[in-house]
């Protein structure tokens, strides 16, 4: 299968699930910034999680696909449209050689995974195929796409992929009778982000901690792949120490010297100086994911055994998930 | 939050998918002693689920699968942090006694220093009243432990150099910096593995590859490696430029 680029949109990468084998010599995962969006898309055609999507940032892209293309979308930054006839979200969909695909945006989120049955082809690099744009590593050319790109699948179907692609094949846009509930999954606030203190947790003012967990915090301009900028009350250090550079992952937010707070992202560093105030569930990492600049949310403290157990429910319900599809089609 | 406190040392949780084991709070030979020689412990006996480490500084920090960590019977806790945390505590009690242990790579660096290389050399030296070649001499006659991989990647945090060319930051940051410069940022010297923005006095260049996407190590320099800076002459300098890939020395 295959597809062609014809308006690449603000900024569009191939990833996966990220790059986390390298972490000790400053490789940053990478991969989707909402992980639950990109594996509902591959798992609606019945990819194994890993394989490599689409990531759009907000709308205005559009593609075209060369073959039969077997696909689905899912994520809350556009809606696909075939000239005025919208394709379902979170199912799987063929479209037809020649079938002229446009975004257009969705005011609830900002990311949207495309994927088609057997994944992007583009070469692993370091045991993943996400596009690290800063140093021009994996995904198309180490680089965003651009008009003109032609991306190709793996040829290689799991079985399911293949059952999927044979029910649905043919000269018109057909979709799937069934699509993931992926809202069941996230929950009914998306502005409400929990997070467990860590480590430096104590570092800051009584006050400031208060103030942490009961205001509001806005997603600045400078948001990006690497990181957020949050506005909001600033936060007053209680010590003076500084903090060694040590281990940092997607999800730590930082205080900078002048108080702001940082929440790290899918790009972010392996390692930082400044000190830690929270680390988001990992659970709520997709709704991070979907924040854009302008967005309020509010903190919620939970304990890391709280958002270890959120963690392993929701990967079981995922896999209860994947096994209820592959009854369905093998 | 339990922390582990065996043998003086913390434990505290990073994610669900990573602990960090805290070594200390100061910049120490002793201590990277320690944590080089831990983390090769713990890369040699990993757990079902175990993915990486990060040394840093004074901290290890272990990733890992919660899915396989807390599905593995033979690790005793009530959840993922307790379960790998009991491990790791089960795994630093043994190093102790032979903690010295760990063969050091040791890594030369072939630089070429000043011009067009180096284009700030000069202003180093005349900061620190030295002669150029005294400043040469004094950065390429100490030998540099490698704390941490961090920043970018396959950038090293190298510790030792001399305090007699310790040099402030350009006032003006350079927009680009070449691949391969070797700086001096305070008490700092490094190597920029990748080309990027940065305001270090540039005194030298290597035509070493610091960082390679396609090498089996993609980064040259590992936490816990030792580095030495070997002057070279420009003719040099276009003779390894031109050969990196035919000789695995480089």
């Amino acid at each position: 299968m295959r597809i062609r680029i014809i308006k690449p949109g603000m900024f569009s990468t191939i990833q996966d699930e990220g790059r986390g084998n390298y972490l000790s010599q400053a490789v940053p995962v990478s991969g989707a910034m909402d992980t639950l969006a990109s594996r509902v898309a591959n798992m609606a055609v019945g990819n194994p999680k890993d394989a490599a999507v689409i990531e759009f940032t907000f709308a205005d892209a559009g593609f075209i696909t060369e073959t039969d293309v077997i696909m689905s979308y899912s994520g809350d930054g556009a809606i696909f449209f075939a000239g005025d006839q919208e394709i379902k979200t979170d199912r799987a969909v063929c479209l037809p050689s020649g079938t002229e695909v446009r975004l257009r945006a969705n005011p609830c989120g900002i990311r949207t995974y495309l994927a088609i049955s057997g994944g992007f082809n583009v070469p692993q690099v370091m045991g993943s195929r996400s596009t690290y744009q800063a140093v021009g590593l994996g995904g198309f050319e180490g680089r965003a796409l651009q008009s003109g790109d032609v991306l190709n699948s793996n040829i290689n179907l799991t079985p399911i992929a293949k059952n999927i692609a044979d029910s649905l094949i043919g000269n018109t846009i057909k979709s799937a009778s069934w699509s993931i509930a992926r809202h069941l999954f996230l929950p009914e606030d998306r502005m409400t982000i929990r997070i467990v203190p860590a480590h430096e947790f104590t570092w800051f003012t009584g006050s400031s901690i208060l103030n942490f967990l009961s205001h509001e915090y806005v997603l600045s301009q400078q948001s990006n792949r690497m990181g957020y900028r949050l506005e909001g009350p600033k936060i007053e250090h209680a010590v003076t120490k500084e903090l060694l550079s040590t281990a940092v992952t997607p999800g730590t937010i930082q205080v900078t010297n002048d108080g702001s707070l940082i929440l790290l992202m899918a790009d972010c560093q392996t390692t930082g100086g400044y000190p830690r105030i929270a680390q988001v569930a990992a659970v709520d990492m997709p709704l991070c994911g979907q924040l854009k600049p302008g967005d309020a949310v509010n903190f919620k403290e939970i304990s890391r055994h709280e958002a270890e157990t959120l963690y392993l429910e929701h990967e079981a319900e995922l896999h209860l998930l994947a096994v209820a599809i592959k009854s369905k089609y093998l | 939050m339990r922390t582990g406190n065996n043998s003086g040392l913390k434990v505290y949780y990073l994610s669900e998918r990573a602990v960090t084991i805290e070594f200390g709070q100061e910049i120490s030979e002793v201590m990277l002693t320690q944590i080089t020689a831990f983390n090769a412990t713990v890369n040699n006996h990993p757990f079902p689920g175990f993915i990486t480490t990060v040394p840093a500084y004074g901290t290890i920090s272990v990733f890992y699968d919660p899915v396989m960590v807390i599905t593995t019977e033979s690790m005793h806790g009530v959840d993922c942090f307790e379960k790998v945390a009991n491990y790791l505590q089960s795994l630093l009690k043994p190093i102790s006694h032979h903690q010295n242990q760990t063969p050091v790579n040791l890594i030369t660096i072939p630089t070429t220093y000043g011009g067009n290389f180096g284009p700030d050399l000069q202003e180093v030296a005349k900061i620190n009243k030295l002669t150029v070649e005294e400043v040469i001499h004094l950065h390429s006659g100490a030998t540099y432990k490698v704390y941490m991989i961090g920043f970018v990647p396959g950038f090293a945090y190298l510790g030792g150099m001399s305090e007699l060319i310790e040099s402030p930051r350009k006032a003006t940051p350079r927009k680009a910096v070449p691949i391969g410069s070797v700086g001096i940022a305070g008490k700092q010297t490094g190597i920029y593995p990748i080309a990027s923005p940065g305001g270090w006095q540039l005194i030298g260049k290597t035509p070493l590859i610091l960082f390679d996407a396609n090498r089996s190590q993609p980064s040259l320099l590992q936490a816990g490696d030792e580095v030495v800076f070997k002057p070279i002459d420009s003719h040099e300098f276009e003779f390894i430029a031109n050969n990196r890939y035919a000789d695995s020395h480089y």
